[in-house]
């Protein structure tokens, strides 16, 4: 191949490869606004908060941005609103070993993050992220779930607290509640978290039946394991 | 070995910002490091620490791009530049826009409400990665980078000397100019925001910095060996081609889950995983040259000339393909092995080329035939070793990362801070290595050719 020819080779394909890349952008861009809802005013003036306290500095979005903190796409999806918008403002309040750090995020500001999360949490990704494949096997191991437990599992308790190293980590581990709570406290907190925990962010779980707080009480009083530090 | 036209020695200036900022950015990854086991560890945030690590990152690489394709376009013209004034004016009003760009980060670090809405654009840190600069330091930015073009091209026009290499060179840096438009328009959407955004970091590093890397190679190639200008150059052509060919489609690679349609799961699967051949060409290419010619004076310039072909396309290429495929990068995609691969790539693929350009101009810019390599081959030791086992102890914690929390569903928070800890903190024990290479390398810039020639024989 002579120089020349390899030259042309060069600058002709690659033009060629740009044109067709073009193109698929173009297509790409016809299709998108189908694969996630409306982006309301409110959505948007949430993306503008995301970017104002460089929230990618840490945190990854569609697993795009920093790795220093959890992916942010379904985040909404799994704590409710009125958590994430105490976390947003002062997360130490919320969990006490947090580091995220305070950034002055005010009430509004919150509200519109959360109604950004919200959006990004029903964009068609494709899948991702993937449903873990070893999750539904760990723990459980061949015994039959109890009542509570079934109930623990199905309440997504574990989106924010851990057991036995499963689960979340922005609310108190309760490996070891049981010995530190009894049943009146357990139970009135779940009806109210407030009335117990100035300014609780946990959710109540006032809509369950007696017996649905009796089994969930009488799980957590069996957790009296030692936390191994 | 002097240079041949004056206005050359402007490269040097470049140069010394490129390492100043190169130091900067070290410290400031060592303290992101530290973050990872201690996150109050510093004044500012983790975030405000990696924005400056990044920028800094990619703004000495580009000052160093300047500075040698400045040095390059008067050598291959054979003429001085068009305007020296302008290339100083160029250089100067580059190191004020970064030092206002830094300021302004650091002021946002430390009071987030600083960075207000101005005409629609925040005015401190537009909050997206690695394009953190607001709107008008991306004009400014696009200014300055257009006086270089001009003034380069200008310099090609005087002569008329269309080499192949200064045509690579140029073109490669006109895509790179094109390629920051992208990023510079705000969109409501999250998914044409991360889509336009690729467009800017995927095109850059793996399209126009890649054709950049593709032709000071074999001007270096050519210098140092003494090799055919008709060789090296038809490879070249061959090398970039292979780069955009493959390159341009495997951005498809970035589109597989931030909510574009399946079939770039098709289009960036196939094309991204034949990236790596162009630069197993590069290696090759530079393997077969050096064996061809044996009277090389700049030992030192060759040495980091192929170093930087060999980790091009070990951490570009073989970090790269790794995590490609899409059933592989649906469960690596945002974690730990992002980041080995990021490291691995940038070290190998610029950060070795700039230093590479840097010794292999830097003798003539000085005026001397010899110099003491001792201090270069021990920073590149230093550094390479580091760095090889801060991408290790990162890959290690991107294995336990995807298995735990991605394959069995643990907590993100509780991986980073029980099972992984051991990784960072060798990374950052590797890192401390990392900054002793670069000390020695900043040394070594200073010192280079203003000692004494005998020192050599004592080495
Ligand atoms: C300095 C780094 C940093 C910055 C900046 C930051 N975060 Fe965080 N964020 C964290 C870390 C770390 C966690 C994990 C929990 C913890 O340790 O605090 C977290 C947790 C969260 C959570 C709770 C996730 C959960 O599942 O409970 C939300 C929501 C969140 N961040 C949103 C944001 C938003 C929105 C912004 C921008 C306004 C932001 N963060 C900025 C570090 C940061
Ligand atoms: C959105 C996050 C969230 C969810 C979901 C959640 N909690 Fe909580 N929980 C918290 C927070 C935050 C606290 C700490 C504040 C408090 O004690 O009220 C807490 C506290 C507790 C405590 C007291 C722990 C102690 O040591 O004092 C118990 C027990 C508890 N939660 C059980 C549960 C159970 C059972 C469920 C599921 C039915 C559940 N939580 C669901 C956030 C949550
Ligand atoms: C010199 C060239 C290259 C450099 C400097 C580079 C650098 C990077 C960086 C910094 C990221 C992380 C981006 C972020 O912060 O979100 C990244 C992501 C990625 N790179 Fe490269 N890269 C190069 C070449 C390649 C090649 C040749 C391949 C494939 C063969 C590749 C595959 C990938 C993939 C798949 C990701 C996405 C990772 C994820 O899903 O999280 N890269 N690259
Ligand atoms: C020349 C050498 C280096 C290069 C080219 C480089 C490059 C990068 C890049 C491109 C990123 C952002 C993308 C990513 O996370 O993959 C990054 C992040 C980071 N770098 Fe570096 N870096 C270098 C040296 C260092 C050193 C010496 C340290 C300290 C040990 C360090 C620590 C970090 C940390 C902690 C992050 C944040 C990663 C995360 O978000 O999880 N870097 N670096
Ligand atoms: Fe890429």
């Amino acid at each position: 191949m002579s120089n020349k020819a390899a030259r042309n080779l060069f600058i002709y394909g690659s033009l060629f490869f740009f044109v067709i890349f073009l193109a698929l952008t173009f297509d790409t861009m016809g299709k998108l606004d189908k694969r996630a809802p409306e982006i309301t005013e409110e959505v948007n003036a949430g993306k503008m908060v995301w970017h104002k306290y460089d929230c990618i500095g840490c945190h990854t979005i569609f697993g795009n941005g920093s790795y220093f903190a959890p992916d942010m796409t379904k985040t909404a999806e799994k704590k409710p609103k009125e958590y994430l918008k105490k976390f947003l403002m002062d997360p130490k309040a919320v969990n006490p070993q947090a580091s995220m750090p305070k950034l002055g995020i005010t009430s509004e500001e919150a509200d519109k993050l959360i109604a950004f999360l919200g959006w990004t949490s029903k964009v068609d990704t494709n899948g991702w992220p993937p449903k873990p494949i070893l999750a539904t096997a760990a723990g459980v191991a061949g015994r039959e779930l109890t009542g509570g437990q079934k109930l623990y599992q199905s309440l997504g308790c574990s989106n924010c607290h851990m057991v036995n190293g499963i689960g979340g980590t922005t609310a108190p581990e309760l490996t070891n509640v049981g010995s530190k709570r009894d049943k009146a406290w357990l139970t009135g907190h779940f009806k109210n978290p407030s009335a117990y925990v100035p300014n609780s962010a946990m959710p109540a779980f006032g809509n369950l039946s007696e017996k649905e707080l009796n089994d969930l009480t009488d799980y957590m009083l069996t957790l009296k394991q030692e936390v191994k530090k | 070995m002097t240079i041949k036209h004056e206005s050359q020695k402007i490269a040097q200036n470049f140069y010394t910002f490129a390492v100043l900022l190169f130091l900067v950015q070290v410290v400031v990854g060592i303290i992101a490091a530290v973050q990872f086991i201690w996150p109050g560890f510093f004044i500012l945030n983790f975030n405000t620490i990696r924005t400056l690590h990044i920028n800094a990152l990619v703004v000495w690489l580009l000052v160093g791009f300047m500075g040698a394709t400045y040095y390059v376009v008067s050598e291959e013209s054979e003429t001085e530049l068009w305007s020296l004034p302008l290339a100083k004016f160029q250089f100067w009003a580059t190191v004020v826009t970064i030092t206002a760009v830094v300021l302004g980060y650091i002021i946002m670090g430390l009071y987030p409400q600083a960075n207000i809405l101005v005409s629609g654009t925040q005015l401190l840190n537009e909050g997206r990665e690695y394009i953190e600069a607001p709107r008008w330091a991306d004009i400014l930015i696009v200014v300055s980078v257009l006086l270089f073009l001009l003034n380069c091209s200008m310099t090609v026009f005087k002569t008329k000397k269309w080499t192949g290499i200064q045509g690579v060179l140029l073109g490669g840096l006109v895509f790179l100019a094109l390629m920051y438009l992208p990023g510079m328009f705000y969109t409501k959407s999250m998914v044409k925001d991360q889509f336009w955004w690729w467009w800017v970091v995927h095109l850059w590093v793996e399209g126009a910095w890649e054709i950049i890397a593709g032709a000071l190679l074999a001007f270096m190639l050519m210098k140092l060996i003494g090799a055919k200008r008709e060789v090296v150059e038809k490879w070249m052509y061959i090398e970039v081609g292979l780069v955009m060919f493959t390159g341009i489609l495997g951005t498809g690679h970035h589109y597989y889950w931030i909510g574009t349609p399946s079939y770039w799961l098709w289009v960036g699967g196939i094309f991204s995983s034949l990236e790596p051949l162009p630069l197993l060409v590069m290696v090759w290419d530079a393997f077969r040259t050096t064996r061809e010619h044996r009277q090389v004076t700049n030992k030192v310039g060759l040495f980091y000339a192929v170093a930087h072909a060999i980790f091009n396309f070990v951490g570009a290429g073989l970090w790269g393909i790794i995590h490609t495929l899409p059933q592989v990068n649906k469960w690596t995609h945002g974690t730990q092995i992002t980041t080995a691969h990021g490291h691995l790539a940038f070290y190998g693929a610029y950060v070795l080329l700039v230093m590479a350009m840097i010794y292999v101009t830097l003798p003539a810019i000085r005026g001397v035939k010899e110099f003491n390599s001792s201090r270069a081959y021990q920073s590149f030791w230093w550094l390479t070793i580091s760095m090889v086992f801060i991408v290790l102890t990162i890959t290690g914690a991107g294995m336990v990362q995807t298995y735990m929390e991605r394959l069995m569903g643990l907590d993100y928070v509780a991986v980073k801070a029980n099972y992984n800890l051991w990784f960072w903190i060798l990374r950052a024990i590797f890192g401390v290595g990392f900054l002793v290479g670069v000390g020695i390398f900043v040394v070594d810039y200073f010192k280079l050719g203003k000692e004494p020639a005998r020192l050599k024989s004592a080495a």
